[in-house]
Parts: C-alpha cells; structure tokens; sequence
C-alpha cells in the first residue's frame, strides 16, 4: 500500500534545490537552435545571431554603399580609408519567445513513496531546465502574468525568485488568460485536476491570437493506479473535500476509468488547437519528458538540434 | 485434564469460550478505522460516487489476534494451575510432619517448596493445616487455616541439633483425636533422631487406618562430621552417613577462627560404608589454627565439627629452678628447650618462684611441665605436681646443679648425688657420646650424630629396673634418659643440663627431635588440678553458635550456658553447637560427638505411602497467561494504529525510534534470555596481547580480592602518573593479569599483593613466574602487612601464604636492600623503600660478596636485575590515586614525605626493572668529572 505524502505551502516555493537539479538537467539536454527561416521577423532583439545581416548589435560586415539609403548609415571611420563610401552592417539578432507556467496550487505538493520527487519539485525543475535550455539557445522566456520575456544568462534564478516572490498564485490551478503573440509558445506544466471546460476556456484564451502550447500533466503514480485497499477516507487538498470508501479496490477500478476519460478529453481539447499533451509521471526521470518538450518545441518550429 | 497435568479453579469460567463465535462475528464486521488518504484528483471526480459502501473485512490475522486474547482472558480467569497435586476430595485436615533437624539443611529449600506445595493445594481443597517441626520444641498442635500455615512455614528454619521427635507424639495424639479424620504428611529426612526408632512406632500406634504420607528423599543425603582427632602427625576427622547415598567423596575443608580456609582434605566411602575419616597433613602451627571443620558444600551444621582447645597442640609450661639473666639468654637452659619445642607446642613461662610458677603452669592447663634444673619441690607444690602427673599429665625435667644437690620423689630413678663429671680438665675421660637408642626406646629410629659430646651427668643408683626405665644412654651404658609411668601420667628426666654447660645435646638437632617425641606422648591434658576445683560449678555461656546450615550467628534466645568445662554431649536445642565461653579457653560443643553414627529410618511399621522429594512443580499459570494476553494486546494497538494509517505518523515524528525500539524490545522479552545465555557462551575470551606488547605497561596480579585488585590498579595508575611527569618512560595503562592464562612476558614489572585468603597459585602459573623471573622479569611481591604483622617475629598470614607460594620456586638468596644496592640509586638516591608503611624490610636477591675494588664504588649490583623484591610496605596503597588524582589511603607514618618517598621508590624499582646495573656505572663519575675539570 502506497504511503503519501502532502507538502506545506512554503516546500511548493522553488529553492535552491529545484534551481541546482534544473541547470543539472538543463545541462543534459542537446544543445537547440531554432531554425532562423521559421522565425517570423520580430522586432525585438535577442542575442541569437541569424547568421545574416540584420537588426543586431555585433558586427556583421561593411558594404558598398548604395545609392538613396541614408546618409547616416555611412560609416565614416571605414570610408575614409579609401575612396568609397562602406555602410557597416551588424547581424540580424532575434529571438523565440517561450511562455512558461507552473502549477503551484496545493494539488501539486502531493507526492507518495512510490515517486521519485513531488509533483511540484518535478514541475518546477521541468520548467527551470527548458526555460534554461531555451535561453542558451538564444531564445528568450518568460512567465505567464508574471515575467516579461528575457534573455538572461541567469534565467533559472530570475524565474525562480520570480515565483518565490509571486504569492498569490498559490492558488491558482489554471493560468490567467492572457493572450500571447501569435508566433510565441506557451509551455504549461501543471496536474490540470481541473474540469476539460475549464483547461480548454483557458487554453482558448491564450492561443486566441494563433499562439501554440504544450501542456505538460505532471501525474503521480498514485493518481494513476490508485493502489489502495480496504476502507478510506479520501481529502481534497484544495477544497477540503472528503469522501468516504468502504472497498477501496471496487472504487479503485472506477476511478482509473474515469481518469483515463478525463485525459482523453483533455488530448481531444489540445489536438483540435494544435497543442500537445505530455504526461510526465514522477516516477520517471525528469529528463525524459524534458527531451519530448524540447523535442516537440523544436519540432513545431522546425528547429533542429545537435550536440554540444 | 485431557490426559494433561492441568486443572482449573473456577472451571464454570471456561463456559464463556463459547461466545468466541459471537465476538468472531462481531469483530469481522467490525473492521478498523479507515485510513485517512490525501488525494488531489478528488476534485474532478465528485461525480464519482462509491459503488458498495460495504467495508471491508478485518484482516484474518487481526481476527485472530483478537480472539487468542479473549481466548486466554477467558482461560486465565478459570485459574488454569499446570501439575496439581493430587486432589483429594475427602476435605480432611492434612497434618504436616516437618523434619527440621540439620540432617534436613542440605537440601531445606526443597522441602520448603514441597511442603508449600503441600500447604497450598490443601488451601485449593479447603482443608485446614497444622504444622509440626520434629526438632523444635513440642507445643499443642492447632489446625489453622492454609495461608497462616504457610506464614509459619516460612518462619522455619532448619535447627543444629540431632531432633528428638518422640516428645511430639503426644501433641499428635490430642490432635489426632481432636481431629480423627486427618491425613498426615510426613517431610522426613530419613535419619533416625535421638529417639531413634521411638517416633515411628509410637506414630503407628496412633495411626491405626489414617492415611500417612511420608515424604522423604530415596536416600538419606545427609553428611557429617562426628568427632576430630588430633593426633601424631596430622588431624583426623569422621565423616558419616546414614546410609550408602551416592555421595562417595567429597572435600572436608579446615577454617580457622575467622573463617579462613586453611586446608583441604579429600574423603571417599568405599562401597557401602557409612563411615570414612580424612586427614589433614598440615605443620603444627596450622594445625592449631583449625578452629572449624566441615564438609563442603554440604550446608549442614551437622556437616561441621568445631575444635577447641582440647584438641590442640600441647601446651608445654616452662619452669627454670635458678635464675636468668634476661641479659645473657644463652645462659638460661630454658633458652634452648624453649627453641626445641616451639615449633611443635604452645610454650607457657611460669612466673615468680617455682613453686608459684608450677601453681600457674598447672592452672593453665599446661600438659606438658618442664623442669629444668629444679631441684626439689615444696610439699604443696610437690602435691599439685604429682596429682598433675597421676591424672595424665607429663613432666620432664632436666638435671643441673640443684638437681644434683638433692631432688624429690618425682624422678623416674633414683639418683645419687652429685654428678659425674667427663673429660674435664681433671679427668682421663674424654666426652661421652649416646649409644644407639634401644628399640624400646621411643627416641628409636632417630640417628645419633657423632659430635654430642656429654661432660657432665647425674647417675642413677643401679636399681633392677633402671634397665626398663632408660629411654637412652651413653655409649658407656649410663642412663641418659630415664622415664618412668606414675599414675596416668609420664616423669622423664635427662640426666644433662637443658644449657651447654653439661654437654653440648642441646645444639643439635637431636635434642628437638627427642622433645618432639616426648611432648607427642603427653596425653590430652584432663583439666586437673584447678578445673579440678571448680569444674563442677563453672558454667560457660554460648559465644558463637551455629544455625541449622552450619554458620556462625550469635547464640539464640534459647541457648543455655553447659554447666561444665567438660561439656562433651551431642548438641541439643538448649546448648547448640558452637563455641561456649571466652576466647581463648573456647569450649566447642558440636551436633555429633566422637563415635556418633547416622542410622537410617525404617518407615515400615507406618505402612506409609512413601513420596520422593521431587516436588510436583505445580505451576499457577494465570501470571504468563495474563501477560500474554497483555502482550496481544499490545500488538493488536500496534497493528490497528497500522492499519489505521496512524503508525506511520507515530514513526514519522519519532523516526521509527520508538516503535522500533518496542518492537525490538518485545521480541527480546520473549527470546531474551535465552539469547543472552548463548551469547555469553559463544563469547570467546579476548585477551589484549598486541596491545600488551606494544607499550610498555605495569602490570599487576589479579588476586580475585575485588578490592586489592582495585588497589593495585589504582596504584600502578598513580606510578604510571608520576613515572610519565618525571622520567623519560611514558608508560601505558597498567593492566591486571593472571599469570595461569596470560602471557605476562610482555611486562618488566609485575606487582603481586598477597591476599592470604586466596588459594595458592596453580603448579602451572608458578612455572610460568618461575620462568617469568629467570628470563629477566621481577616480580614485587607485597605481603602488605607491615602494620598488621605480629611484633613479636612471628610471621603473619600473608607471610605463610608466600612462603607457600614461593616453596617450589628457585629463590636465590634474598637480603634487606644494602644502602649501596643499586636500586637506591637509580633514579633518586634513597634509604629505603617506603609504601603506606614505612617499617616493612623491602628484600631483594643477594649482591656477591664485595670486591676488593668495589669497596670504594657508591653503587654496587649483580650481574642482572634482581628477579624478586619482597616488601611488606604496601607499596600499592601509597601510589594509589583516584580518577582525580587525590591519594585514596593514608600513609601510615610519621614522616610527611612518606608518599612522596613512596613514588620515589617505586621510581627507582621501575627505573631498575628497566635499566638493570647501568647506574652502578655511576662510579666513572668521578673519574670523568676529574677529567672535565683538567
């Protein structure tokens, strides 16, 4: 019989631990290049050179030049040294932009002796590794109703003291419904315990501009095979919910149908919208569903990959 | 029950058993207490409703947990009793015959258990009880109730003397006809009492068709000592039995007054005798210490034989006719009779005139009266002398020049006056030396040495018999010593002077083997002369007695005085064995006397039903059947605070600490013991021998005496201190060893404290010190006994032991440390060596004689290190420091350096244990100082 194990509120806030073990996985992940042609031209900047001349900052090459641009895009210091006029061109700089949001309602500091981690401790380093991979891809993350897109080298630690910081959201099982730009891609990491309609209102809302996702379902053992027997008393953790079993085995086999029926629901919801599902259970190593994010990021984006 | 020894005291209670279907019942459906289960998918299933609300079961086992503890609840409350005695449903009053003589001590707790037994299942069957102890007093016998009798029982006490069970008959016959229906039980020891067969056919009389029980071991066990005899050369004791038991030998082991063992003796039965003896082979002087006998292990006071004076060395008083010098001993005749019979005989000096020294000699019960050169006697005196030799005792005297101006009737000859004189200045003759003794003689067998060489002697007037009455003569015929019979007793005279100046006999060893011979023949002094007097009205009162089990208590209440000095009866309740009277003239009275026997009981003429002395071990088993109930229930807390989902909390908090450790303790609460005794069996004996050699330690012998052992321990901590602050040698923890098992070649050093109580080293281990000192070892052995030995040069028992100790080992000559040994100069320069007391002589092996060279050195030694020191200061307890450091014994002595010495010396005897002769080198230091200074 299963042992489980429901944690406090502040163990539900990333500490160091989550922070150290996401750069730990971030670092076993290959290494990410989206694929410049599928990048749609934005005008913000990032520190991924394209490779071509561009909006940027480094230096790319000088050219001739040509008559009609503007004058003040000559750059003088080149052309004195000869009798032409040179422009300085720098690289075209741009960057992805990848929306995260981690569930880090009471449902998810939930974890049994059959798991290796919490279901919270997974979300978060899943979130901090991909955030992590991405921005050393050159992309920028950034936090749904919480944080701007950014590039920073020290990515894990802004989002981490971002949520450290952000109580009120302890809350919340779903993600506010704010829109994102069409070419952006949100990642969502949670249980979604929620009912399908809701996923799917708030799901609506974020891509109603075109934007795609990928719900990541961070699933304990426990709530996949429910191995319990004899009598029970079952508690919500969120709403306080109890509910009394005689036979927990007769009931067991129920609830594995009507689990199986919310997922698929759940997928139907995501296909027609063309997000993804990944069901992550925690008694799998974090890395597995990392590589399938990264994997179908990259895939949706036509992003190639190679080793470090 | 069943065919099992099992029966229960409320049977009806075992009805309830059959509501264990119903509890089953009710407990399968009662189940336990649902689990509390945290589960975050309960929010999208709320319109997942139970299917079956029906509970699930108890778990089988739980059930049956639950109905074992009702089951023993149940069985517990019948009063289940495991082997009860035979119920007898007659309800008659049970009479219980108690033998509480001390043939019944060796084994009283057996009979307590059984006659208990006896008491408590009569309790079962509601009898009444009365209780006789056969070799108490006889009181009228009152049925009481089952739990006063056993009050009572418990108060009985096996008593020393043989029972006299015949005065009970007649309480048994008012009971008896107060009560004609009673069942008598009969706890015997099987050995016939004073009464001898009297009890039994009295009893049978009485008995008619009641039912008797006797209940008595297959065969008499009883073992005891009856009577000790002191004679030639060793002490002999007879141990009895009232029939052939199995016990064919045994140890009889001699104590002295303060219960230390002296010697042991083995006995053995041959066949189916009763009676065998032992015999002590000790010296004289331990001899005379044996104050108590007994038969080890057999706990009986019927097992241990006293020895007062009577038995004892001869008490030889000395009385000189002239006067002595006190300045010029050699002198005195008495001076060398006193150093001839010391050895063998208890010396009393008579004080003041002859004729009073002769009156006090004789009061003090003296059996041997020496005269020397005391010419004739009073006629008072004459009187109490010759009454003292009629009735047994024995006079010697020895001649001089009183003797030859004139004597008494007392000489076994008669003699002429003057002497003879040989080989003097103006004689032809030269020294007459003694012919060989006659074969009538006692002194046969004793050689005669060439050089005794007689000048003077007193002659006897030739008479018929003088021929029969010389015991030894010159070569030249003469009578040297005569003896004659008077009365009981013996007169012996020698014809020569007790002092050299007559001849010079009494230098050799010839004269104490002559004595020895002489004083042996004096009989047992019969206390005449003044126990004469007062004998009749001299009562003395028990000092020390014995119990049932042959220990020493002070006397009970009911103990009497005997009336007399010659009190030699069989002990009885009144007078029982022990020492009567005061210390030194002890009167022993003991259970059995000289020439007792046991003699075995016949029960025949009882027609008795006869039970073994096996108890039936009945067993009430409602104690364990309760705890095991309690147990399971326990367990059944536990496995509900499980199955409830609570224990893992309960661990959680206490990191599995607590329930853990019950467990644990649970399962050690059943197997505990059993696992403990295997444990201590499989444990092998780990000795530290690396360690031992891998630092230079002390080491001390483990004598077994807990706290001389701690002594030395601590002793050798505070030597090993001071050695540490002061010296170059950092030596580690001193360590106890017993030389029979440990290897002691690791260690320069060894200190052995004697403790005269213990045994004597094995054969073994004193091979091993031999081999010890021979290869280089010294041994410090400590008689600690400075203080406590005997001013007068005697030695102390600590003395004895070492001496006994040290019999078979090569010993090299010994003498007091010179002030030039190098052991006073090794590390400080000492006098002498001083421990808690500071007047012990410290000996160490002999230095060679000095050289003509060495003469001027300040430190001489011998070729190695001197393989024994001997000291008696204590050596230990002055070192001793306690875990702070604070001195633990006081120092006896007036200097108030005396410790400080104390450490200083054993400095010095560690620093020579270490270095050997190196320091004696020290006398190139002048020499070298000589050269510096150029």
């Amino acid at each position: 019989m299963a042992r489980v194990r429901v944690l406090s509120e502040d163990a539900r806030l990333p500490g160091r631990t989550e922070t150290e073990n996401a750069l730990t996985l971030a670092q076993r992940m290959p290494r990410l290049v989206l694929e410049a042609r599928r990048v749609a031209a934005s005008l913000s900047h990032g520190v991924h050179g394209r490779r071509r001349a561009g909006v940027g900052e480094s230096f790319w090459q000088f050219r001739p030049f040509v008559a009609g641009e503007a004058a003040h895009r000559i750059d003088w210091r080149r052309s004195g040294r000869d009798d032409r006029l040179y422009v300085r061109e720098r690289e075209w700089e741009t960057a992805q932009t990848i929306w995260f949001w981690i569930d880090r309602s009471a449902s998810m500091g939930f974890s049994s002796d059959l798991a290796q981690a919490s279901k919270i401790e997974r979300g978060i380093v899943l979130g901090l590794a991909l955030a992590n991979c991405f921005v050393e891809a050159g992309e920028r993350a950034g936090m749904l109703g919480l944080m701007a897109p950014r590039a920073s080298r020290r990515i894990t630690e802004v989002m981490a003291q971002t949520m450290v910081a952000d109580r009120t959201a302890l809350e919340d099982d779903l993600p506010p419904q704010a829109p994102i730009a069409p070419l952006h891609e949100a990642v969502l990491i949670s249980d979604f315990l929620s009912p399908p309609r809701e996923i799917a209102t708030v799901v609506e809302g974020i891509s109603s501009r075109g934007a795609r996702g990928h719900l990541v379902m961070v699933v304990d053992p426990v709530e996949e095979t429910f191995p319990f027997q004899g009598q029970a008393i079952l508690h919500d953790l969120e709403d306080g919910v109890s509910l009394r079993i005689g036979d927990a085995v007769s009931w067991g086999r129920a609830y594995r149908e009507r689990i199986a029926r919310h997922r698929a629901e759940l997928e139907e919801m995501a296909r027609r919208r063309g997000w993804t599902v990944t069901i992550h259970r925690t008694d799998r190593p974090a890395s597995e569903a990392a590589l399938r994010i990264l994997t179908l990021v990259s895939a949706s984006r036509g992003a190639t990959m190679g080793g470090r | 029950m069943l065919g099992l020894p099992l029966t229960f005291t409320v049977p009806l209670v075992l009805t309830a058993l059959a509501a264990l279907p119903a509890i089953w019942l009710l407990l399968r459906i009662t189940p336990p207490q649902p689990k509390r289960v945290d589960f975050p998918p309960l929010k999208i299933l709320a319109d997942l409703r139970p299917e079956r609300e029906t509970p699930a079961r108890t778990p089988w086992w739980l059930l049956l947990l639950r109905l074992a503890l009702a089951a023993f609840l149940i069985i517990a409350a019948a009063g289940p009793i495991w082997n009860p005695m035979a119920a007898d449903s007659s309800r008659a009053p049970l009479l219980l015959v108690l033998d509480n003589g001390f043939a019944a001590a060796h084994d009283w707790r057996e009979r307590m258990n059984l006659a208990s037994e006896r008491i408590e299942a009569a309790g079962r069957e509601g009898r009444t009880v009365a209780l006789v102890a056969a070799a108490g007093e006889p009181v009228a016998i009152e049925p009481t109730s089952p739990a006063a009798a056993l009050e009572r029982l418990r108060s009985f006490q096996p008593l020393p003397h043989l029972p006299n069970r015949q005065p009970h008959l007649e309480p048994i016959r008012r009971y008896l006809e107060a009560s004609p229906d009673a069942e008598i039980v009969w706890i015997s020891d099987g050995v016939a009492g004073v009464d001898g067969q009297g009890f039994i056919e009295g009893l049978a009389q009485m008995a008619e068709d009641r039912r008797i029980t006797v209940v008595k071991a297959e065969r008499a066990s009883a073992l005891a000592l009856a009577g000790v005899e002191n004679t030639g050369g060793q002490l002999t004791t007879r141990i009895i039995r009232a029939e052939p038991n199995g016990r064919d030998a045994g140890i009889v082991r001699a104590l002295d007054l303060k219960n230390l063992p002296l010697a042991d003796a083995r006995f053995s039965f041959e066949g189916n005798a009763t009676e065998t003896t032992a015999a002590f082979d000790v010296p004289t002087e331990i001899r005379n210490a044996i104050a108590r006998i007994e038969v080890l292990g057999e706990g009986s006071a019927g097992a241990v034989s006293l020895v007062d004076e009577r038995g004892k060395r001869r008490r030889v008083g000395l009385v000189f006719g002239g006067t002595s010098d006190q300045a010029q001993p050699l002198l005195s005749p008495l001076y060398y009779i006193e150093r001839a019979l010391s050895p063998y005989s208890e010396i009393r000096h008579g004080r003041g005139a002859v004729a009073d020294a002769v009156s006090q000699l004789i009061d003090e019960q003296v059996s041997v009266l020496v005269l020397a050169d005391v010419g004739g006697l009073d006629r008072e005196t004459l009187g109490r002398v010759t009454e003292f030799v009629e009735n047994g005792g024995l006079l010697l005297r020895f001649a001089g020049s009183r003797l030859a101006a004139g004597n008494d009737d007392l000489v076994p000859v008669r003699l002429r006056r003057g002497g003879r004189n040989l080989g003097g200045t103006l004689s032809w003759d030269t020294p007459k030396t003694f012919a060989p003794f006659t074969r009538e003689s006692p002194f046969f067998g004793l050689a005669v040495p060439d050089e005794i060489g007689v000048r003077r002697q007193i002659l006897a007037e030739p008479d018929g018999d003088l021929a029969s009455r010389t015991w030894a003569s010159l070569a030249d015929g003469t009578p040297i010593v005569t003896a004659d019979r008077k009365g009981d007793g013996l007169v012996v005279l020698f014809h020569v002077t007790g002092d050299t100046t007559w001849s010079n006999l009494p230098l050799s060893g010839l004269f104490v083997d002559m004595l020895r011979r002489i004083t042996a023949l004096a009989g047992a002094p019969n206390d005449v002369g003044a126990e004469a007097r007062n004998a009749e009205n001299q009562t003395v009162a028990p000092r020390l007695t014995l119990d049932g089990y042959g220990t020493f208590t002070s006397p009970p209440a009911n103990a009497r005085a005997v009336v007399t000095r010659d009190y030699a009866e069989r002990a009885t309740a009144e007078h029982p064995p022990g020492f009567y009277g005061p210390v030194d003239s002890s009167l022993a009275v003991n259970a059995l006397v000289a020439g007792d026997r046991l003699a075995p009981l016949n029960y025949a003429p009882l027609n008795a039903r006869m039970a073994g002395l096996v108890g039936a071990q009945t067993i009430d088993l409602r104690a364990p059947l309760f705890t095991l109930a309690l147990v399971l229930l326990l367990i059944d807390t536990l496995a509900s605070l499980w199955l409830g989902g609570h224990l893992a909390n309960l661990t959680g908090r206490m990191r599995r600490a607590g329930a853990g450790a019950a467990l644990v303790l649970a399962a050690l609460l059943i197997t505990g013991p059993a696992a403990n005794v295997e444990a201590q069996e499989q444990r092998p004996p780990v000795r530290a021998n690396t360690d031992a050699a891998l630092v230079t330690r002390l080491a001390y012998v483990i004598t077994g005496d807990a706290q001389v052992d701690e002594t030395s321990r601590a002793g050798l901590a505070g030597l090993t201190q001071v050695l540490a602050q002061r010296t170059a040698l950092q030596p580690g923890e001193p360590i106890g060893i017993d030389p029979a098992r440990d290897e002691i070649a690791f260690y320069p050093l060894i200190y052995w404290p004697i403790v005269a109580s213990r045994p004597i080293p094995s054969e073994a281990a004193i091979r091993r010190i031999d081999a010890f000192m021979k290869g280089g070892g010294t041994v410090i052995f400590d008689t600690r006994d400075a203080f406590t030995a005997p001013s007068s040069g005697a030695t102390s028992p600590e003395g004895q032991h070492l001496r006994r100790m040290l019999a078979t080992l090569d010993i090299p000559e010994l003498e007091p440390v010179p002030a030039d040994h190098v052991l006073t100069k090794t590390f400080y320069i000492l006098d002498n060596f001083m421990g808690r007391y500071a007047t012990g002589q410290t000996w160490v092996e002999a230095l060679p004689p000095e050289t003509e060279d060495e003469s001027t050195r300040p430190a001489r030694s011998g070729d190695g290190v001197s393989p024994i020191i001997i000291t008696s200061n204590d050596l230990a307890a002055a070192w001793a420091v306690g875990p702070r450091g604070e001195a633990l014994y006081p120092v006896v002595g007036s200097d108030p350096r005396q410790r400080e010495m104390a450490y200083r010396g054993g400095v010095n005897i560690v620093m020579y244990a270490l270095t050997g002769n190196y320091k004696a080198d020290q006398v190139h230091v002048p020499a070298l100082l000589e050269r510096l200074g150029q």
